[in-house]
């Protein structure tokens, strides 16, 4: 399949310290990709790398073919300005000007770009509310007379007003209620289903991005440690810490196939400098992974990057209290 | 209080352009029988050391002293707001040049520097005005650093920059509107500081020649007869305190910043 | 133990923001209090607290722990009850703690001041607490700051300070919603264990209802500033009785990796001050007939109070 968005191999660093370490993962036209990890698993990193808000030190990014980490200057803002990619902030109260009106806001992609008439601005600013659940009235508020859920929409209308063909979406719905959360998930959703935009959704909510989503990539201290079809992930994990977010998603059911209790390690675990980052964790850790696993497919479609990924499951059967004594 | 500053500001306005025709006397004319006189009807402000008419003075003062604050102003935010946004602008050279500049200047001591200025440029009033101005660059420059600072860091100022918008449009509608009321505070603040400035190097000969009038060359000649006249300092005093207050209640409102964005 | 008897809470002494709220906690059982932003549940814990916003009163009812009545206690008073008999943990831990001192010091200050532990047991006594909290190498974590620990951590540090007294009640409000979702687990497993070693009853306060469900014997599901269900959580959600909880339902987390259409509650809750005089579901509800225009009362029907009309004659689906 041909994919729209390649990252092979990035790495990025701050200050020396690596966030991302080696990663590669590919978004195909038209699918939802989510992106799931802890504080710190370099989720956001990610996606501001790809955006070009992250100081890439290794590896390439491409969007349909054209490498995007060497554009400098006139030459990325011209690529900015064809409105192809568009990044979502998380905080939609931090990345709305409070001076500007919703209307300056959605339409400021249009009026960078140029060549259109404020009446055309005007019409597609009105058109992009309409998108995604707004009254256009909103258009003369500001961002701090409008609701958390409506600001939400309203940095996404920013973004579709341009017409992206890859939405990047970092934690949309992490501070929405339930209601709100769905709502914004299933406007992506929508998108996807009605002009084909693929989506990428950084996001703690496991059941509503399995809802919407087609695959998933779980990062972990800086590396991808799982990819493939979500559904094929979430209900039968390969990494031990894809199995503990699971297993850790709040349900109103309380039904959990595996306690994640089972899942977690001691953090007594060893660590080792270029071991595998999930070792000091892990319940299932042995002296195989003081060096780090490759990742390497499984399944055709998936992909999975621990030493035991085919045997851990078997030692589950053991009980949690077996699990913990397992040598290190 | 918004238009009773500028109701004020506007009077002042008007004395600057046409103070010396509403003069009753001529504000160089001196009368020694009448020196240091109390207000009369005839001199509604009292006269001073040489028994000049100190309200005419003053009516014939404002053209200069405005004109002389406004102009060292201008040249401070010239020399301060633009390379305070370049600073935070145009990368790390520029600002390590900027800032190092800014630190030279602001070890100047003030009335060397103004005779130094004049002894290059030649003794004027526009010549002083630079040199003052010049010395207030450093406080636009720090204040518009400071209030710029926090925006090119400013996670709708990065969403701009995804949109490819350029530097002077980033500058223009995310940042201008946020800076401006802080650098319209200082430069009101200034502006009071100008007025004072002028009169202290008039003192030295510097900037405005003695016979003519400005209000802080009232204020100075007032304040060597305290004794005679302990009220006179008062008058050209509220005057400068009263144009201070009104331009700064105008930077502070509200009204303002909006006319301004 | 903890018994709140028609609480009223009024904002700038006329607007109701909390109307009519009942509800008890029993010694080791866990309520939990679940609704959107704006619909009562952290006033009203903040009210069982002590600690309502300025502006904020209450204006009809009582709220008692056990012979105690809250609302009549002075700031002496409540000084003896809080961290004694109840405590509490709130969404942001770092806020709630000194960043100048150590987290192991600000432990030890409370053990002295709670259990009156002289200066050199403190110490101990503070580790071994740190360690029943579920943190490895507590003598290390004893002597970090704040900043150096994180969030999970944090809360489990907040925690142990607020049982350091050996409190009857735990409030937590959203204690968990920041967290990480494995975090969020382990905290929500520590406060069940807290629950079931210490006999620590539980009023926990989330928007979320699953989050509730893993902890909660029994939910008050709230609504623009009442309750319009409560009952015990197995029931509530496998059997909901008013429209309002079964649309909660529909939009929860059900801990499934389903491929789906996902709901929305269409509509918004009423602001406050714009609160019908009927049902205020009503404008959003999918079961609305002219009757939900009148006052509704609570009723009782399988064991639960609900306010609804129509709670005896829905056929509604639960999870």
């Amino acid at each position: 399949m041909n994919a729209l968005l390649d990252i092979q191999d990035l790495t990025v660093e701050y200050d020396r310290h690596r966030v991302l370490d080696g990663v590669s993962l590919a978004v195909r036209a038209g699918e939802i990709l989510g992106i799931i990890g802890e504080t710190g698993s370099g989720k956001t990193t990610l996606a501001r790398a790809v955006a070009g808000l992250a100081p890439v030190r290794g590896g390439r990014i491409a969007f349909d073919g054209a490498e995007l980490t060497a554009l400098r200057g006139r030459a990325l803002r011209a690529w900015r300005r064809t409105g192809a990619l568009q990044y979502i902030f998380q905080d939609p109260l931090r990345a709305l000007d409070p001076q500007h009106t919703v209307a300056a806001a959605v339409g400021e992609g249009l009026a960078v770009a140029g060549g259109r008439r404020p009446g055309e601005i005007a019409e597609q600013v009105a058109a992009a509310l309409t998108r995604v659940g707004l009254d256009p009235a909103l258009a003369s508020r500001r961002p701090g007379e409008i609701s958390g859920g409506q600001r939400q929409r309203v940095l996404l209308a920013r973004a579709l007003a341009v017409g992206p063909r890859l939405l990047l979406c970092d934690e949309p719905v992490s501070a929405l209620d339930a209601s709100n959360r769905n709502h914004v998930l299933r406007l992506l959703a929508g998108l996807r289903n009605t002009a084909g935009v693929s989506v990428v959704v950084i996001t703690h909510d496991l059941s509503s991005l399995a809802g919407i989503a087609d695959r998933v990539a779980v990062l972990y201290g800086g590396r991808l440690v799982e990819h493939g079809p979500i559904q094929d992930v979430l209900t039968a994990p390969r990494h031990p810490y894809t199995a503990l977010l699971a297993a850790s998603s709040p349900s109103v059911r309380r039904e959990h196939p595996v306690p994640a209790a089972r899942l977690r390690g001691t953090g007594d675990g060893m660590t080792h400098p270029g071991g595998c980052v999930y070792a000091v964790r892990c319940p299932f850790a042995t002296a195989e992974c003081a060096t780090a696993p490759e990742l390497s497919s499984v399944d055709g479609d998936r992909a999975v990057a621990c030493h035991h990924a085919g045997t851990w499951r078997a030692r589950l059967g053991a009980g949690a209290g077996d699990l913990a004594e397992v040598p290190a | 209080m918004r238009r009773l500053a500028l109701a004020a500001l506007a009077v002042v306005a008007l004395l600057a352009v046409a103070g010396g025709l509403l003069a009753p006397h001529d504000p160089l004319a001196q009368d020694p029988d009448l020196a240091l006189h109390a207000p009369t009807w005839a001199h509604p402000f009292g006269t001073d050391y040489l028994g000049r008419d100190v309200f005419s003075r003053l009516l014939a003062g404002t053209g200069t002293t405005v004109a002389a604050a406004v102009e060292s102003v201008g040249v401070g935010l010239l020399l301060g707001v633009v390379p305070g946004l370049a600073s935070l602008w145009l990368g790390r050279g520029v600002e390590w040049v900027l800032l190092r500049a800014v630190d030279a200047l602001m070890t100047l001591p003030f009335i060397v520097f103004a005779v130094a200025v004049t002894g290059i440029l030649g003794n004027g009033l526009t010549q002083a005005m630079i040199a003052i101005g010049m010395l207030f660059a450093p406080l636009f420059f720090r204040v518009t650093r400071a209030a710029g600072l926090a925006l090119t860091r400013a996670q709708y100022v990065e969403a701009a920059e995804l949109f490819g918008a350029s530097r002077s449009r980033i500058l223009r509608t995310h940042v201008w509107g946020k800076v401006l009321p802080t650098v319209a505070v200082t430069a009101a603040q200034a502006t009071g500081g100008a007025l004072l400035a002028v009169s202290s190097l008039s003192f030295l000969g510097i900037g405005v020649q003695p016979p003519a009038p400005t209000w802080g060359g009232v204020l100075a000649s007032d304040l060597g007869f305290l004794a005679q006249q302990p009220w006179a300092p008062v008058i050209p005093a509220a005057l400068i305190a009263l144009t201070v207050a009104a331009l700064n209640t105008l930077a502070d409102d509200r009204g303002t910043l909006r006319v301004a964005r | 133990m903890l018994r709140v008897e028609d609480l009223h809470l009024t904002v700038g002494g006329d607007l109701e923001a909390v109307r009519q709220v009942s509800l008890t906690v029993g010694r080791g059982e866990s309520l939990g209090l679940v609704g959107e932003s704006g619909s009562g549940k952290t006033l009203t814990c903040r009210a069982v607290l002590g600690v309502l916003p300025p502006g904020v009163a209450v204006s009809r009812g009582r709220i008692a722990l056990g012979d105690t009545d809250l609302t009549a206690l002075d700031r002496r008073g409540w000084d003896r009850v809080r961290g004694n008999r109840i405590a509490a943990v709130f969404q942001d831990p770092a806020s709630y703690l000194n960043p100048s001192l150590t987290v192991g010091r600000q432990l030890a200050e409370q053990l002295r001041l709670k259990r009156g532990l002289p200066r050199g047991e403190t110490r101990a006594a503070a580790v071994a607490l740190l360690e029943a909290m579920g943190i490895r190498r507590a003598p290390a974590v004893f002597d970090q700051y704040p900043h150096e620990l994180s969030g999970g951590m944090l809360q489990r540090t907040l925690i142990a300070i607020a049982v350091a007294g050996r409190p009857d009640l735990l409030v937590a409000d959203e204690a968990t919603t920041a967290l990480d979702p494995a975090v969020q687990a382990e905290v929500l497993d520590l406060l069940r264990q807290l629950r079931e070693e210490r006999g620590l009853a539980l009023l926990l306060v989330s928007h979320d209802l699953a989050v509730v469900a893993e902890v909660c014997d029994r939910v008050a599901v709230f609504y623009a500033g009442e309750i319009v269900e409560h009952g015990p959580t197995d029931e509530v959600i496998a059997n909901p009785r008013h429209p309002y909880t079964e649309a909660l339902l529909r939009v929860a987390s059900l801990g499934d990796w389903r491929r789906r259409d996902l709901e929305v509650i269409p509509g918004r809750p009423p602001e406050l001050g714009a609160f019908s005089t009927g049902c205020r579901f009503a404008e959003r509800c999918a079961h609305f007939t002219e009757r939900c225009g009148t006052p509704v009362p609570l009723s009782t029907v399988d064991g639960r109070t609900v306010r609804c009309h129509r709670a005896a004659e829905l056929a509604l689906v639960g999870a």
